[in-house]
């Protein structure tokens, strides 16, 4: 398993720095360029759902890891004391889009963090 | 709009002003019950919203988006006026519909122009990448793209970066305009009845879109077909559709952003 970390500010104009590295390591794992481009559009649908909660987040954080299985994002804002998963996320407009664009997503927490998990198949997308 | 008092006298200018603020004022009044309403709020502000948008011109943005940013603006202020406040709708919209096209150039800062490298590369995927989709049957890898042109896999990636950066919020094309006959457009009504009744917090914005977009979002969301079989649908290329697909949910995503849904 090989994994690359990133955190970038908490601010909309570096969530492209998270997509360019998720796509970056999609490459890597050899994901389709359809299917690289699915978890590029899902980073920026959880990382701009990650900076819209309140209070806001210090830092947004990312790894990206390579796995026999595909490539799995996942990111969360360190210093977001939210509920988490918040009241009728399933039900929200981001859930929607990102259960519906990664082959597996979830709400999670890392180290405490309120953390998204997206997972594209090595497969997908062919 | 036939509601009018039956006189037919010349209407100077500000007469015609004063008529506005009056239908506003009506349209505002029956806002809570009346879908229409808003639409028609939006219609007799888009004078006011491409006028702001042309005040952002010559700053590297096309138009078009400009216009579409101080639109999201408009239905902003809209959702957001209180008409018992005794100010007038327009001069309440005004900064509002600023405030958005200035987010707008401050958020994107770093994405306003692309070097011309890689518009070239861009140029060269989009007519490279539907060729080895159907030489594959199915979508290539980075790898392949980099074998079969010599473009390196980082200018891929970057090219593939930089076009979607570039269309942040614009959506293509204007509401009922797609050309679509009526046939095929009456299946795509009923995909639209699908998407609002899956995604029925944000029906009122899907509403909005013009119906290629929700086709698009029914056939991703709904249907589960990938960007390609959208694309052959709709006759497009698959970087077409995926732009289309990131400007629409960014946009979803803004105009949605207020009501916490």
């Amino acid at each position: 398993m090989q994994e690359v970390r990133v955190s970038v500010p908490a601010r909309a104009d570096y969530l492209h720095v998270l997509r360019a590295v998720a796509a970056s390591v999609g490459a890597r794992r050899d994901l389709s360029f359809e299917a690289i481009d699915d978890l590029r559009i899902a980073v920026d649908e959880a990382g701009a759902y990650l900076l819209a909660l309140k209070p806001s987040a210090d830092k947004l954080c990312l790894i990206v890891k390579i796995s026999e299985e595909g490539v799995t994002a996942t990111l969360w804002g360190e210093g977001i004391t939210t509920k988490w998963p918040p009241p009728g996320s399933d039900d929200s407009l981001s859930w929607k889009v990102l259960s519906g664009l990664a082959d597996e997503a979830a709400f999670e927490e890392l180290d405490g963090a309120p953390a998204i998990r997206l997972l594209k198949r090595a497969t997908s997308g062919r | 709009m036939a509601d009018q008092p039956g006189q037919t006298q010349e209407t100077p200018e500000s007469q015609a002003k004063a008529a506005d603020r009056q239908r506003t004022r009506e349209l505002f009044a029956k806002l809570s019950g009346d879908p229409k309403a808003r639409e028609q709020l939006v219609a007799l502000h888009m004078p006011l919203v491409e006028y702001l948008a042309r005040r952002f011109r010559g700053r590297g943005e096309p138009l078009d988006d400009l216009v579409q940013v101080a639109s999201m603006g408009l239905l902003k202020a809209i959702d957001r006026f209180d008409s018992d406040r005794g100010v007038e709708f327009s001069t309440y919209a005004t900064p509002t519909i600023v405030g958005e096209l200035k987010r707008y150039f401050r958020d994107k800062g770093w994405a306003i122009r692309i070097p011309r490298r890689l518009q070239e590369v861009g140029l060269q995927l989009a007519k490279v990448v539907p060729a080895l989709s159907q030489e594959l049957g199915r979508s290539p890898s980075v790898a392949e793209i980099s074998n079969k042109t010599g473009i390196t896999e980082e200018e891929v990636l970057e090219a593939m970066n930089a076009s979607q950066a570039y269309s942040l919020v614009s959506l293509d094309a204007p509401m009922g305009e797609d050309g679509n006959s009526s046939l095929s457009r009456l299946g795509a009504e009923d995909e639209s009845l699908e998407l609002f009744e899956a995604w029925s917090s944000v029906a009122h914005l899907l509403e909005k879109l013009p119906l290629r977009e929700r086709r698009i979002l029914y056939l991703r969301f709904v249907a589960g077909e990938t960007q390609s079989q959208i694309a052959d649908k709709l006759e497009i290329s698959q970087m077409h559709v995926s732009r289309l697909l990131t400007k629409t949910l960014a946009w979803l995503r803004e105009a949605a952003g207020d009501q916490d849904i």
